[in-house]
C-alpha cells in the first residue's frame, strides 16, 4: 500500500513539473534574425499583440508587447529583430544561443538535429531567373529555360523544399500552376540553340543572394548541356539575367500575379474576373521567358532550445511572436 | 699580288688556321664533356620526377583507400537518397588534403563532388569502364573544374556493400607546387606542359613558380612529343642564353599524351667556357699574325730583295737597255736565277750586234742590188749608143753626124733617167721632219685624184672619193701627206694593170681621220703584206721599192698608223689613222 502511495505521489510530483514547464512564462526578449530587410516598417508588418518602439532601417527593429492588445498581452516582454543578416551568420548565431529564432538554408535543413524546432510555411516565395535587356534573342531565354534540370535543383540543393513550378504564382494560390512546364528538355533547348551565333549563346549570371549561388552554378552547368555560355559572376555585376527570390505577399491571385509582377519588371497584368482570365494573364506575362520560374520556396524558420509555444509564422508566412515564450535554462 | 704580300697571307693562314684547328678540337671535347653530364643530370633528374610521381601516387591511393574503408562511406553507399551528402566530397576532400574528390554512384551518378558541387547527378561513364579499380595505382587523367580544365593525379577506390556500390574517386592536382617539389640541380630547371587544351597554350606551362617564361620558345618541341609520344630533345635561345630541354611525354590510362616534362639545362657554363676559349683562340691568333707580319716581312725582305732587282733588270731589258745586269750577292736559287739572267742579258746583247750587223750588211747587198739594177738598164742604151757612133765614125763616116746626133740624144735622155734615179734615193735619204697645220684631208683627197684623173682614164680605172663631211681639220704637212697618198695611188694603179676599181675614203674618227684606198688589182700574199714597208722591197718588175717605205716613214713622222688589208685575186687596202 505504502509502496502505491509512494507511484501515486511520484507521479503526481512528475505531473506538476510537466505542468509547469508547458505553463507560459511572461517576460524576456526574443532575438530573432533574418535574410530580408524590408524598408519600411509598414513593409515589415507590425506583428500582432506588439508595438515597433525601435526601426534601425535595413539593420534593426524591436517590437515591444502592446499590453492593451485586443487578445491580451503577448508573454514577451520584446522581439528584437536583426535584419539583413545571412543565412551562414544566422546558423552560427544559433548554434552559440545568440539568437532564438532564424532562417533555415537547405544546407542547414540536412543538418537540423531531432530536438530543434522547425516552422515552415507554405511557398510563399518565388525563385526566378530574370532576364536583362541584353538578351534580346528569346530562343536564347527559352533554350535556357528548358535546359534547367528543376527537379536536380529541387532534391538536392534545396532539399525538398516548395515546389518546382514553371509558374509565377504557386498551385496553392491559384491551383493551376501544374499546367505550366517545367520540366527540362536539353534537345530542344540544344536545336535552338544550334541557330544561334556563338557570340550570342553567352549569357552572365548573378545570384542576388549568396546562398543560392549553388543553384547559380548548376544552372550555368545545365545551359553548358545545352551549348550555352553562361558565367556565373558577382552579384553587383550588371548581368545578363539574375537569379532572385521574391515574396508573394497575398493570398489571393490577382493581387499576388500584380506583386509578383511588379518586383520582376513586367507588365502590370489585366484584372481578372475568373481562373481562367487569371490564368491567361500569367502566361502572357510568362511570354518571351523575360522571366523563368523554377520554384516556390516556404519560408523556414528553426528555434533555439529556449523558445517555447509556437508556430512563429502563419502557412502564409506571417509572423505569430504572441504565442511564444521564452525559458531561461541553466 | 705582291710575293711578299702573298707570302705575308700564307703565314697569317697558316697560323689563324693551326689556332682554329686546336680551338675546334678543344671546343669539341668540352662539349662532349658537359653533354655527358647534362645526360646524367637529366637522368638524376627524370629519376627524381619518377620517385615524386609515385610517391604521391601511392599517398593519393592510400588516402582514397582510408575515404573508401571509412563508415561514412559504407553509410553514403547504403542510403539511396544521397541528396544529404552533397557537400560530403568537399568535406572530406578538406580533411584528408585531397584537391578532387568525387563519390559516385554505382550506376556512375555523382553523388557528392569537392571540385565542381554543382555537378552532382551528372554521370562518371569512365568509373563504369573498369571492372576492378582495386589493383590500380594512381594514374593522370584530364579533369574539368567548373572554370578550367587540370590535370590530375587520381586513385579510384570502391565501397561495396551488399549490392550497393560506391566509388571514390580523389586526387591532386598537378601543379607548380608538385614542380616546386623537385629539386633542380644549379643550371636545370623543371617545367611541366598540362596538355588541357586542344591547341598549344602558353598559360598551361608551368614551373616551380607559376606560368612559365617564354613558353612560346618550347611550343615546337611540346608538339613534337605530343604527336610522336616519346621523348625529344630541343634547344631554344642562343648565346648564353641557350638551354636544352628534355621533354618527356607523361601518358594517361589510355595511353594519350596528358603532359610533357620538360627538363631544361641551361648552356650557359658551357658557351662561357667556349666563349673563353674562343677568346683565347683570338688572342693567340692575333698574337701569331702580328709575329707571322714581322717574321715574314723580315723573311721576305730577304727574300724578295734579290727578286725585285731580277724584275727592275727585266723591266730594264723590256724598255731596251739589253746590256742589264743583276749583282749577285748568294749562291741559292735566286742566285742562279740572277746569274742566268745575266747571261741572258749578255747573249741577248750579242745577237743583236750580229743581227744588226746582218741586218746592215743585207740592207747594203739589197740596196747593191737595187741600185745596180736601176743603173744597169740606162747603161746598157749608153754603151750601145757611144759603140754605135765609135763604129760610124769608122765604118760610115759621112753618117757619122747624123748618128752623133740620135746617139747624143739618146746619150741625154738615158744620163737624165739615171739622174731621176739617183734623185729618188736622195729624196728617201734626206726626208724632211713634217711640218704641222690643219689640213683638210677631203680637200687634200679632191685635190689629189683630180691630179690623176688623165692617167687613171688611161689605165682604164674607174676612180671614187667618199668624203665624211664630219671630218674637221687635222693636224698634218700637207706636202707629205700628198704625196703619201699619190704614192698610195700610183701604188693601186700599178696594182691594176688591166683596170679595175679605186676607192679613196675619208672618215672622221674621234678628232682624227681615217684615210683608206682601196683597189681591186691582183692582191698580195701574207707574206708579201709583211714585208710591204721595207724599203727597197717591190713586188713589181720596175720602181725602186721606196714608195711604200716613204709613205709609212710619212705616217710614222705624224706620229700615225698604217696598216693593210689584202686578199690574192681580190684587191688590197691601205688604211692611214691620223690624230
Amino acid at each position: 500500500m505504502d509502496k502505491l502511495k509512494h507511484v501515486l505521489l511520484c507521479i503526481l510530483t512528475l505531473a506538476l513539473v510537466a505542468a509547469a514547464a508547458t505553463r507560459p512564462r511572461y517576460g524576456g526578449t526574443l532575438r530573432v534574425e533574418m535574410r530580408e530587410s524590408p524598408p519600411s516598417p509598414e513593409a515589415f508588418g507590425v506583428p500582432r499583440g506588439f508595438v515597433l518602439t525601435t526601426w534601425e532601417a535595413g539593420h534593426r527593429a524591436v517590437f515591444t508587447a502592446d499590453e492593451n492588445a485586443p487578445g491580451g498581452r503577448p508573454y514577451l516582454d520584446a522581439v528584437d529583430i536583426q535584419m539583413a543578416r545571412s543565412l551562414r551568420d544566422q546558423s552560427v548565431d544559433l548554434e552559440l544561443g545568440k539568437a532564438d529564432v532564424v532562417e533555415l538554408s537547405p544546407s542547414e535543413l540536412r543538418r537540423q538535429s531531432a530536438s530543434r524546432r522547425v516552422w515552415s510555411s507554405s511557398p510563399v516565395r518565388l525563385m526566378a531567373l530574370v532576364f536583362g535587356p541584353r538578351i534580346t534573342d528569346p530562343r536564347v531565354r527559352e533554350a535556357l529555360a528548358l535546359a534547367i534540370d528543376r527537379t536536380a535543383i529541387h532534391s538536392v540543393l534545396l532539399q525538398r523544399q516548395g515546389e518546382i513550378s514553371g509558374a509565377l504564382l504557386p498551385q496553392w494560390i491559384t491551383g493551376y500552376a501544374f499546367a505550366f512546364g517545367a520540366a527540362a528538355d536539353i534537345a530542344k533547348a540544344q536545336a535552338l540553340v544550334a541557330g544561334i551565333a556563338p557570340a550570342d549563346r553567352t549569357v552572365t549570371l548573378a545570384a542576388d543572394d549568396p546562398a543560392n549561388r549553388g543553384i547559380a552554378d548548376r544552372i550555368q552547368l545545365n545551359a553548358r548541356d545545352a551549348h550555352l555560355a553562361v558565367s556565373v559572376v558577382q552579384a553587383t555585376t550588371n548581368a545578363d539575367v539574375r537569379l532572385v527570390e521574391t515574396r508573394i505577399p497575398f493570398a489571393d491571385a490577382p493581387h499576388a500575379l500584380a506583386s509578383v509582377a511588379a518586383a520582376f519588371g513586367l507588365n502590370e497584368p489585366p484584372a481578372a474576373r475568373n481562373p481562367e482570365e487569371q490564368y491567361a494573364a500569367e502566361r502572357n506575362l510568362l511570354e518571351g521567358f523575360r522571366v523563368i520560374p523554377l520554384v516556390h520556396l516556404p519560408d523556414v524558420y528553426g528555434a533555439g532550445l529556449r523558445v517555447q509555444g509556437g508556430p512563429v509564422i502563419t502557412p502564409l508566412g506571417e509572423w505569430r511572436f504572441d504565442s511564444l515564450w521564452v525559458e531561461d535554462r541553466p | 699580288m705582291m710575293f711578299r704580300t702573298r707570302l705575308l697571307l700564307i703565314f697569317a693562314v697558316a697560323v689563324a688556321a693551326a689556332v682554329g684547328m686546336v680551338e675546334l678540337i678543344v671546343s669539341s671535347r668540352a662539349r662532349r664533356a658537359f653533354e655527358n653530364m647534362e645526360a646524367r643530370r637529366v637522368d638524376a633528374m627524370v629519376r627524381q620526377f619518377d620517385q615524386e610521381f609515385h610517391r604521391r601516387g601511392e599517398e593519393i591511393v592510400r588516402t582514397v583507400q582510408g575515404i573508401a574503408d571509412s563508415a561514412r562511406a559504407r553509410e553514403i553507399a547504403l542510403t539511396p537518397d544521397a541528396s544529404a551528402y552533397l557537400s560530403e566530397a568537399g568535406t572530406l576532400a578538406s580533411t584528408d588534403r585531397l584537391d578532387l574528390l568525387e563519390l559516385v554512384a554505382g550506376d556512375g551518378a555523382i553523388v557528392s563532388s569537392a571540385q565542381w558541387q554543382a555537378r552532382f547527378g551528372y554521370k562518371e561513364e569512365w568509373l563504369l569502364s573498369e571492372p576492378d579499380w582495386q589493383p590500380r595505382t594512381a594514374f593522370l587523367r584530364r579533369e574539368e573544374l567548373p572554370d578550367a580544365v587540370t590535370l590530375a593525379l587520381l586513385a579510384v577506390r570502391t565501397v561495396s556493400v551488399g549490392e550497393m556500390k560506391l566509388y571514390v574517386a580523389g586526387g591532386r592536382v598537378l601543379d607548380r607546387e608538385f614542380i616546386a617539389s623537385l629539386v633542380a640541380p644549379q643550371g636545370m630547371r623543371v617545367l611541366l606542359y598540362r596538355n588541357l587544351a586542344p591547341a598549344f597554350s602558353p598559360a598551361d606551362l608551368i614551373d616551380g613558380n607559376g606560368p612559365a617564361e617564354s613558353a612560346g620558345q618550347l611550343r615546337p618541341l611540346v608538339e613534337q612529343v605530343e604527336k610522336q609520344g616519346k621523348e625529344a630533345l630541343g634547344t631554344v635561345c642562343t648565346g648564353v642564353t641557350a638551354e636544352t630541354f628534355h621533354a618527356l611525354p607523361l601518358k594517361g590510362s589510355g595511353n594519350e599524351v596528358l603532359g610533357v616534362l620538360l627538363i631544361g639545362n641551361s648552356r650557359r657554363d658551357l658557351m662561357e667556357l667556349e666563349a673563353s676559349m674562343l677568346r683565347t683562340a683570338v688572342i693567340v691568333a692575333v698574337t701569331g699574325i702580328l709575329m707571322a707580319i714581322v717574321l715574314s716581312w723580315w723573311a721576305t725582305a730577304r727574300i724578295t730583295r734579290p727578286v725585285r732587282r731580277l724584275a727592275e733588270s727585266a723591266g730594264r731589258v723590256a724598255a731596251g737597255n739589253w746590256g742589264a745586269t743583276v749583282e749577285i750577292a748568294t749562291t741559292d736559287e735566286i742566285g742562279q736565277l740572277a746569274r742566268a739572267f745575266n747571261r741572258m742579258t749578255h747573249e741577248l746583247v750579242e745577237q743583236r750586234e750580229r743581227l744588226v750587223q746582218a741586218e746592215r750588211v743585207a740592207a747594203w747587198r739589197e740596196l747593191a742590188r737595187r741600185l745596180a739594177h736601176e743603173l744597169k738598164n740606162p747603161l746598157f742604151p749608153l754603151q750601145i749608143t757611144v759603140e754605135n757612133m765609135q763604129r760610124a765614125r769608122d765604118s760610115y763616116p759621112d753618117q757619122f753626124d747624123e748618128v752623133f746626133r740620135e746617139g747624143t740624144s739618146t746619150l741625154l735622155a738615158e744620163l737624165s733617167n739615171l739622174k731621176q734615179i739617183i734623185g729618188r734615193f736622195s729624196d728617201f735619204a734626206k726626208m724632211p721632219a713634217p711640218e704641222m697645220q690643219p689640213v683638210n684631208f677631203n680637200e687634200l683627197v679632191t685635190e689629189t685624184m683630180r691630179l690623176f684623173e688623165a692617167q687613171l682614164v688611161k689605165a682604164n680605172i674607174r676612180a671614187s672619193a667618199q668624203l665624211d663631211p664630219a671630218v674637221r681639220p687635222v693636224p698634218a704637212d700637207a706636202e707629205q701627206m700628198t704625196r703619201a697618198l699619190r704614192n698610195l695611188v700610183l701604188n693601186a694603179i700599178d696594182a691594176m694593170p688591166g683596170g679595175g676599181t679605186l676607192a679613196v675614203r675619208t672618215k672622221a674618227v674621234g678628232a682624227g681621220v681615217r684615210l683608206e684606198v682601196s683597189d681591186t688589182g691582183q692582191g698580195l700574199t701574207p707574206e708579201e703584206c709583211e714585208r710591204l714597208f721595207t724599203p727597197y722591197y717591190t713586188t713589181k718588175t720596175h720602181g725602186t721599192g721606196l714608195g711604200l717605205a716613204i709613205v709609212q716613214s710619212v705616217v710614222s713622222d705624224h706620229k700615225g698608223r698604217i696598216a693593210v688589208d689584202s686578199e690574192k685575186g681580190k684587191g688590197t687596202t691601205f688604211r692611214i689613222d691620223l690624230g
